[in-house]
C-alpha cells in the first residue's frame, strides 16, 4: 500500500474526511499523473504561417536604415497564378534566362496545386543573409 | 475582397521626433474614381491580351486575387529618427 492511500485511510479513520472523499481522493492518487505522451497530444498544435516577413538592416556611416516588410503568404499564391497566364513561349524564354543565371527553375511545374506544400514548407524557412558587412537580411515565415 | 483603407503613419525627424502622424486613406473612394477609367481601358486591356496570347479573362482574375492578396499588407522604413509605416487593410 503506498504511503498516500494510507494517509487517506487514516484520515478516513480519524474521521477528518468522509468516505465519498476518501473514495475521490484514492481514485485520483490510483489515476496517477497524466503521461507525457499524453499532455504532449494535447499541446497546441503548430499555426500555419500566414505572412512572410523580410527585415533588411543597413548600417551606413554609424546610422541604420531599417526595412521591415510582412507580406502575406496569400500574395505569393496570387504571384503563382500570374505565372500561368505567361504564354508558353515567354515562359520558355524566361527559364532559358534563369538557367543562364543559375537558376534551373521550370515555370511551368510550378502550378496551385502544389503550392500550399511550398507554402507549408516556407513555415521552417529563416534566412540571414550576411554577405556584406553594413547590411543584414533576415527572410522568415510567421 | 479588395483593399478597402490603408494607413500611413510618418514620423519625421528633426526637431521634434517622436511624434507620428497618422494619415488614414479610405480606398473605397479611390477605387469608385477609378472604376470609370477601367472601364473605358478594359477594351484596350482585352486589345493587349490577345496581341501577347495572354487569356484575357484569366488575366484580369490573376489581377483580382493580386489586389485582393494585398490586405494585411504592412511596409515600414525607419532612418534616422525618421519612420514611414504603410498598412493596407
Amino acid at each position: 500500500m503506498s504511503d498516500s492511500r494510507r494517509q487517506v485511510l487514516d484520515m478516513l479513520t480519524a474521521g477528518q474526511i468522509t468516505v465519498d472523499e476518501a473514495d475521490r481522493l484514492i481514485g485520483a492518487i490510483e489515476d496517477g499523473p497524466a503521461p507525457a505522451a499524453a499532455t504532449a497530444l494535447v499541446e497546441r498544435p503548430a499555426t500555419a504561417p500566414r505572412y512572410l516577413r523580410v527585415i533588411a538592416n543597413v548600417a551606413e556611416d554609424e546610422e541604420t536604415i531599417k526595412v521591415n516588410v510582412r507580406v502575406p503568404l496569400q500574395l505569393l499564391r496570387a504571384g503563382v497564378r500570374l505565372a500561368s497566364i505567361i504564354p508558353a513561349q515567354v515562359q520558355g524564354e524566361i527559364d532559358t534566362a534563369l538557367r543562364q543565371h543559375g537558376v534551373p527553375l521550370d515555370l511551368s511545374q510550378i502550378k496551385p496545386e502544389n503550392l500550399d506544400e511550398l507554402i507549408d514548407h516556407l513555415g521552417d524557412l529563416t534566412v540571414d543573409v550576411d554577405g556584406e558587412p553594413n547590411l543584414k537580411v533576415q527572410v522568415f515565415c510567421e | 475582397m479588395i483593399p478597402l483603407a490603408a494607413v500611413i503613419a510618418v514620423r519625421p525627424g528633426g526637431r521634434s521626433p517622436g511624434r507620428r502622424l497618422w494619415i488614414p486613406v479610405p480606398l473605397l473612394p479611390v477605387w469608385l474614381l477609378a472604376l470609370p477609367f477601367l472601364v473605358l481601358a478594359l477594351p484596350i486591356f482585352f486589345i493587349a491580351c490577345l496581341a501577347g496570347r495572354v487569356k484575357p479573362f484569366r488575366a484580369l482574375r490573376v489581377l483580382w486575387l493580386l489586389l485582393c492578396a494585398l490586405r494585411t499588407t504592412r511596409v515600414s522604413f525607419e532612418h534616422r529618427a525618421t519612420s514611414v509605416l504603410v498598412h493596407i487593410y
